[in-house]
């Protein structure tokens, strides 16, 4: 079979699949945060069944040794099927196995790999209080000690924004094992049981009502040397693996959701009798071409991925587009609600494109401030594509 | 595809981007040598039979040097000529056509009335370098026809526009009885005829915006790196980088959608339609930008920079204004959508 029948035949295997089994409800059932949970928990465990939920990952996992052009197959009809998307399970089946794929040891692969596609679920513990777009500022102390014989870290500070640590049997941590020389060189990498006492998480409340992250508190966390991933002041490197382990594929699914979800945009427009409205007509249309034209740099970027043609920085251009539509979208959604989006109704957990304007309006900023803010993407795209004069970095107060 | 590269590579070869708006006859006769016009006439009536991409490939590079040679106008005017079904002499019309002569298909609304003896009189507005055009492509209320510049009841009458890489025509007809013999359609053929014609203008006009554009970018870029205030290169202020990288940005991803509808032989009509809506948006976005970043030597007609917003500006008006395509998409997404 050609190249193009087997992807076809994958399509429509996946989308039989999606056809009979898609949770069709999960709207309705994630209004609390539990239950939320327990739908992306159920949704996981039938998609690994299935052998969808880890495309990516090698073929001796089953559904794994997937090249790029079948997973965004199965992500394309994934998108199309308004299938929950898989949040809880994220950072565990792209950050921790990139992690582990790539820069951990065998005993460290073999412990914890399997555990994810049982259900296991990490998060990622970098962001701190003083470090947020400067990552490599972070404080987070890690001494090293003998123990009861035993080689270990103990860990003393504060993580932020950690996405799903109230829910997570996992941490990749990032400490500071030295404050010498440059502040990349101190930095190390360890993977910590979130059980481990002194371990204290408290959710962040958000201004939609979500309470999609949360703080880590850190109080002499005695983590075993085995633990760390990488040697010791090298854990920034194992840190730009974990970074770029998602490769662009949640960005194609997220921009056919938000093209598959203009229909409620459509649907609000006729709520509120506005068919006619000229100015609203000319509004949706210009969001149309804009939400299209992101499907289309999302897609281009996946295939020139798949081709090895990706260049710096059209990974930002890719992401700054598609923050910038979910803007758009969520904000028109809000004019056109008018005073009815003012009054606050249940949210969806767990979705960006709900039809709850407001809350889908301030929640469009995970995009513009997640993963490297608007501003930082600019200034990759300015001084690493376009190759423009990086600003001096010697300032002194 | 190797094709691509090669038009591509040939283009930037005829028309180096350093040389801006290179003069009209010279530029329109070497269009002509490379055989651009055969780019899009089916092989059966003995041209390359080059698909959509092709003729995008072109365009954009021509945009890239606000190239003044009417290649949009020529192609739409020949597919006019491809796709009649009543034209008699079309065979002996497309060899001239693709031999270099001129028949454009004007690219501003026509407002003519039929008078009971059958002749037309009002203006077909956008005729493109008229002045080189042996017959116009006009829709009129009875159809599409081949107007002869020089037949009877016809003038052209140009308008001066603030674009200096085009000049425009109002063909203005004045009891002008249409030949049967040139009819490209009748009236009802013509809105299919349109349904043809539609997209292709609006795929080669969001090429020539985002050729335009690209250059554009270009230039402010290295503007941008050699112009020194303030003992460093402008290029080092963040404030000046991010509006840059917005330009980028705007521009890389209305191009993905270019591509994207240009290698696609299912793109309806207004998806076109809305990506002709985008780019011009774009287009003028980043002209505006590439001129403020310039300053006052931005404003000067030495510079360049006004001769990429000029086109821009009026790109925006050709084949459909911004808000009427936006419009008209947001009218057919909402139907689609119930
Ligand atoms: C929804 C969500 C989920 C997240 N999940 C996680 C997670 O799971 N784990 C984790 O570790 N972190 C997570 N983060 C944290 C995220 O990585 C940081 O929020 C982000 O890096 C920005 O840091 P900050 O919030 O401290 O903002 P700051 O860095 O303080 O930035 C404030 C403002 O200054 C701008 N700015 C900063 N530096 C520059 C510069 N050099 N040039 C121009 N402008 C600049 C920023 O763009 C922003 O507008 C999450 C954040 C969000 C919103």
């Amino acid at each position: 079979m050609t190249d193009t029948a087997n992807l076809e035949a994958l399509r429509s295997e996946v989308r039989s699949f999606l056809e009979a089994e898609k949770p069709t409800d999960w709207r309705d059932a994630s209004r609390t945060q539990e239950d939320f949970v327990q739908t992306q928990r159920d949704w996981f465990a039938r998609l690994v069944q299935a052998g969808y939920a880890i495309p990516h990952w090698p073929k001796e996992f089953p559904g794994g040794g997937r090249s790029l052009a079948e997973q965004k197959v199965i992500y394309e009809e994934l998108a199309k099927a308004d299938c929950p998307r898989l949040l809880l399970s994220f950072v565990s089946t792209y950050h921790a196995f990139a992690t582990l794929h790539e820069c951990a040891s065998e005993a460290q692969k073999a412990q914890y790999m399997p555990r994810i596609l049982e259900g296991e679920t990490w998060c990622q513990g970098f962001s701190e209080p003083g470090a947020g777009s400067d990552l490599a500022a972070l404080k987070c102390k890690a001494v090293r000690e003998v123990r009861d014989g035993q080689e270990v870290y103990v860990v003393n500070g504060q993580k932020i924004w950690s996405t799903m640590a109230q829910f997570a049997d996992m941490c990749l941590l990032l400490v500071r094992t030295s404050s010498e020389g440059v502040k990349q060189a101190g930095i190390t990498y360890l993977l910590m049981d979130m059980k481990t006492p002194g371990v204290s998480v408290s959710p962040i409340h958000q201004i939609q009502g979500d309470e999609e992250f949360a703080e880590i508190f850190l109080d002499n966390v005695v983590i075993p040397v085995e633990q760390r991933v990488g040697e010791e002041g090298k854990g920034w490197a194992v840190a730009q693996a974990t970074l770029a382990s998602e490769r662009g594929l949640t960005l194609m699914e997220l921009s056919y959701r938000m093209r598959g979800a203009l229909s409620r945009v459509a649907s609000l427009i006729r709520e509120h009798g506005r068919e006619q409205d000229r100015g609203v007509l000319r509004d949706f249309g210009a969001l149309v071409n804009e939400v299209d034209a992101v499907c289309a740099i999302a897609d281009q970027f996946l295939d020139n991925r798949i081709k090895g043609l990706e260049r710096i920085g059209d990974a930002s251009i890719v992401k700054n587009s598609y923050s910038r539509a979910l803007r758009a979208y969520s904000k028109l959604g809000v004019r056109l609600g008018g005073i009815d989006e003012q009054y606050v109704k249940p949210i969806t957990f767990g979705d960006l494109n709900t039809g709850n304007w407001m809350a889908d309006f301030m929640n469009s900023y995970a995009w513009s401030i997640a993963g490297g803010s608007e501003e930082v993407q600019r200034n990759i795209i300015a001084e690493r594509m376009l190759e423009m004069p990086r600003e001096p970095k010697n300032w002194v107060l | 595809m190797i094709e691509l590269n090669e038009l591509t590579d040939a283009a930037q070869k005829a028309f180096p981007a350093d040389k801006l708006s290179p003069a009209r006859d010279a530029s329109w006769e070497l269009t002509a040598e490379m055989g651009w016009m055969m780019v899009r006439l089916p092989e059966d009536d003995g041209g390359l039979g080059l698909d959509r991409e092709a003729s995008t490939a072109i365009h954009f590079e021509m945009g890239r040097v606000l190239s003044c040679a009417p290649l949009i106008p020529a192609q739409l005017g020949l597919q006019a000529v491809i796709a009649s079904q009543t034209l008699a002499e079309r065979a002996d019309w497309l060899e001239r056509l693709s031999a270099g002569e001129y028949a454009p298909l004007h690219m501003l609304p026509a407002n003519v009335d039929v008078a009971a003896d059958g002749t037309v009189s009002g203006t077909v507005g956008g005729v493109l370098e008229g002045d080189m055009a042996v017959a116009v492509v006009a829709k009129l209320p009875t159809g599409y026809a081949l107007i002869p510049t020089d037949a009877e009841g016809v003038e052209l009458i140009e308008r001066p526009v603030w674009d200096p890489s085009r000049r425009l025509f109002d063909l203005v007809l004045t009891g002008y009885a249409p030949d049967p013999a040139l009819m490209l359609s009748d009236a009802e053929g013509a809105a299919a005829l349109h349904d043809i014609l539609g997209p292709e203008a609006h795929l080669a006009l969001a090429a020539d915006c985002l050729g335009g554009a690209t250059a554009a970018l270009a230039l402010t870029v290295e503007y941008l790196g050699m112009r020194k205030q303030f003992d460093r290169p402008l290029a080092m202020f963040q404030a000046l980088k991010h509006r840059v990288a917005d330009m980028k940005i705007r521009i890389t991803t209305a191009e993905a959608l270019l591509w994207s509808r240009a290698r696609d032989p299912q793109a309806a009509r207004l998806q076109i339609a809305g990506l002709k809506a985008l780019a011009t948006d774009v287009y003028q976005f980043v002209t505006e930008e590439m001129i403020q970043l310039h300053g006052g030597i931005g404003l000067t007609e030495e510079h360049q920079c006004h001769l990429f917003m000029k086109r821009a500006m009026l790109n925006l008006q050709l084949c459909g204004s911004l808000d009427w395509l936006n419009e008209r998409v947001g009218a057919e997404a909402l139907a689609a959508l119930s």
